[in-house]
């Protein structure tokens, strides 16, 4: 009888979880295989005539043959090793100073939630302007000087860095909001005993703040390197992957053959690829925060 | 009583439905870039109206690059959406359009009248909306790339129109030296990463005599193939160019030219009218515009353009879809862009009218222009074959990759294409 109920009970709460369980097959599963499947087909929306016959791993095969496939990888994988560890030191820099003891908070709070709030492209097309050859800001300053103007977004190594510069200055108040709570949640008193002992503020930092600021770290570094993995919006609307394809990234070769040259195929094979890519990028935090969880 | 409750409703119902009917609303969406005066359309549209009672025109408003527009229109229609019953698309889609089924074919529609209809235009536009012998869409305005350039400057230098671009490089280095104004350069066209790069690229190749294609093969392994880069790295490397030209946007000479920091610019007709009637504009009447020089040995070329209207495949009104694109496409309504935009006329009749050239006194020779001007390679892989030409361009132009790699490059990419 009492195990009956138990069961009924639990049927219950498959039926309560079914609900979501579909919506999620549907807008996650669904996807997912129907990529998988795509990348394995040739569909070429220009070519209606071919139909979308089976060609196995030819898709993969092309992509390790092509050039420019590895070009955006390279370029994805520096934005990540560049833009991760200088978004998480000046988000960490604007977190200390915002957990200062303002007399007015708000203003320091907002002045961290703005870059943040603004869509990419808009930071994008903010920062085109700023480096822009003629009329941008960074010539002018750089004139003042007595220097040449630079080919800020023409010269690829000057665009790799004018984009690295804008997704870092995007990309740093979200790590900030994270550390920010993190920080707060440090007890005061841990400082005041340290201060008690003689301990200096570097000390201080070192042995109080960074140990317990971990977990938040560890958050914060793998939202952002999730989203440098997909860097799309800046670039784009800066350089449009110029001059050449020596800024372009994965995810905007993705949406080149995807949406502009109607090559579904080879687009998904291409999207399979940054789905593993982003799988290796974060498994590395996933077993330490594994790890440290288990010590706990 | 029941009986007759129910015949009352039915009345009723009968009713209510003859007079919907009656007053029965159609309403097409058109779909342009904000680049080839929505306003004007707007106007154009609002005469529609009231010239068809029971139809609506809204008119959607896409991206400014043509690249831009049709990276919306390609998820729209893939997805076969109802939504846009017209749309306006450049001159290099049509064969793309009639591959992926996207546009519906007007031949039924214009019946018998079809030959006596595309008759009446241009022949390089009747022939550029018509793919494999069917009509995939109907001509709306023309264009092609012109010489720009300051009447007023040339006078004070006393130098002639450029024939050659040898002649356009001694000029600009003349009239930029004696100015002495840092911010004036000689000669602007596109070489940012955008469709008008194509351009670039095709004109000098044209001006030497030679084609990127021949007989449908690759034909780039010639000296000819190289001479565009070489040019326009001459001219950069002597600063006529401006040394950001690989960040210049169409729309960016346009500015440039108006703002007076510019002797020269290859750039389309709806620069005249901007540049003559803009409030901000430093050139006012002291703007010419004639056609593009030419190598020592070969002739002036130039790159088609223009924008065509085609029906949308999955357009739920058709019919009313098509007579507002025979609307459009009419002499009348050719003479009011014109006047309104400096669009170029596609029917030969409308350069010759009177008003049309008060208010563009160049239309004059822009008809033969116009008539003579070349289509860049017809694909319906165009999108591929347009990225590996501007992004090398593109590349070439911002000096990260010599003529040789740059041309190599461009081959290896164009190669699938064109096997």
């Amino acid at each position: 009888m009492k195990q009956s109920k138990e069961l009924s009970e639990r049927t219950l709460g498959w039926l309560l979880l079914a609900p979501v369980g579909i919506l999620l097959a549907l807008i996650v599963l669904y996807p997912v295989a129907k990529l998988l499947i795509s990348s394995f087909h040739t569909i070429r929306l220009t070519e209606p005539w071919l139909g979308e016959p089976f060609v196995g791993f030819a898709n993969y095969v092309r992509a390790w043959e092509d050039e420019r496939f590895w070009g955006a990888l390279w370029n994805t994988i520096l934005y990540i090793v560049i833009t991760v560890p200088g978004s998480l030191a000046l988000g960490l820099g604007l977190a200390m100073l915002a957990n200062l003891p303002f007399k007015r908070k708000w203003p320091v709070r907002l002045a961290l939630l703005l870059p943040w709030a603004l869509p990419l492209v808009f930071a994008g097309l903010i920062f085109r302007w700023f480096f822009d050859f003629k009329l941008g800001f960074v010539n002018d300053f750089v004139s003042r000087f007595g220097f040449d103007p630079l080919p800020w977004l023409t010269d690829p190594i000057l665009a790799k860095i004018a984009i690295c510069i804008t997704i870092i200055w995007k990309s740093s108040s979200f790590m900030a909001l994270v550390l920010l709570a993190g920080l707060q949640s440090i007890p005061k008193s841990l400082y005041e005993a340290a201060e008690v002992d003689g301990a200096g503020k570097w000390l201080q930092f070192k042995e109080i703040t960074l140990p317990m600021l971990m977990p938040a770290i560890f958050v914060a570094l793998i939202f952002r390197t999730i989203t440098a993995i997909q860097t799309f919006d800046i670039p784009y609307a800066m350089t449009g992957g110029g001059p050449g394809d020596s800024t372009e990234t994965l995810a905007m070769y993705i949406h080149k053959n995807t949406l502009d040259f109607l090559d579904f195929g080879y687009g998904s094979a291409l999207a399979a690829i940054m789905f593993i890519v982003s799988i290796i990028a974060t498994s590395g935090y996933l077993r330490y925060t594994q790890r440290s969880a288990g010590r706990d | 009583m029941k009986l007759k409750k129910l015949a009352l409703a039915a009345t009723l119902a009968s009713f209510i439905v003859g007079a919907s009917a009656s007053f029965a609303q159609t309403t097409l969406r058109i779909f342009t870039g904000g680049q080839q005066r929505p306003d004007v359309m707007r106007k154009i549209a609002d005469e529609y109206e009231k010239r068809t009672p029971g139809v609506k025109i809204a008119v959607e408003v896409g991206g400014a690059t043509s690249e831009a527009q049709q990276q919306y229109l390609n998820t729209v229609l893939t997805s076969k959406d109802s939504a846009l019953d017209v749309v306006l698309i450049d001159v290099i889609r049509p064969a793309q359009w009639a591959a992926a089924g996207w546009a519906e074919p007007l031949d039924s529609y214009l019946g018998a009248d079809k030959a006596k209809v595309m008759s009446q235009y241009m022949k390089a536009y009747s022939d550029a909306n018509t793919v494999n012998g069917k009509v995939i869409s109907l001509p709306y305005f023309a264009d092609s790339q012109f010489l720009y350039y300051r009447k007023d400057l040339l006078a004070k230098y006393k130098r002639a129109v450029p024939k050659t671009w040898d002649e356009l490089m001694e000029t600009s280095q003349i009239i930029m030296q004696g100015e002495k104004n840092p911010n004036l350069r000689g000669f602007e066209t596109a070489g940012a990463p955008i469709e008008g790069t194509v351009c670039t690229f095709l004109v000098p190749l044209w001006g030497e005599g030679s084609d990127m294609t021949k007989n449908g093969k690759l034909n780039l392994d010639t000296p000819e193939a190289r001479q565009p880069f070489q040019l326009l790295g001459r001219l950069k490397q002597a600063g006529v160019m401006s040394p950001n030209v690989g960040e210049i946007v169409t729309d960016r000479i346009r500015i440039n030219m108006q703002a007076g920091n510019l002797i020269f610019a290859q750039t389309w007709g709806y620069v005249w009218n901007r540049a003559q009637n803009d409030a901000d504009s430093k050139v006012k009447g002291n703007i010419g515009v004639t056609t593009l020089p030419s190598s020592k040995t070969g002739k002036s070329a130039t790159c088609i353009g223009g924008w065509q209207l085609a029906v949308s495949a999955f357009s739920k009104n058709k019919a009313e879809a098509v007579k507002f694109v025979r609307y459009l496409s009419s002499p009348e309504v050719s003479k009011q862009q014109a006047i309104a935009a400096s669009h170029l006329p596609v029917f030969p009749s409308v350069y010759k009218d009177k008003e049309v050239l008060a208010a563009n006194p160049w239309f004059e020779f822009a008809g033969p222009i116009v008539e003579t001007a070349k289509s860049r390679p017809v694909s319906p892989r165009y999108q591929e074959v347009s990225d590996a030409i501007r992004s090398n361009m593109n590349a070439y132009l911002s000096g990260t990759k010599t003529t040789d790699v740059a041309l190599a490059d461009m081959k290896k990419r164009l190669e699938p294409v064109f096997k």
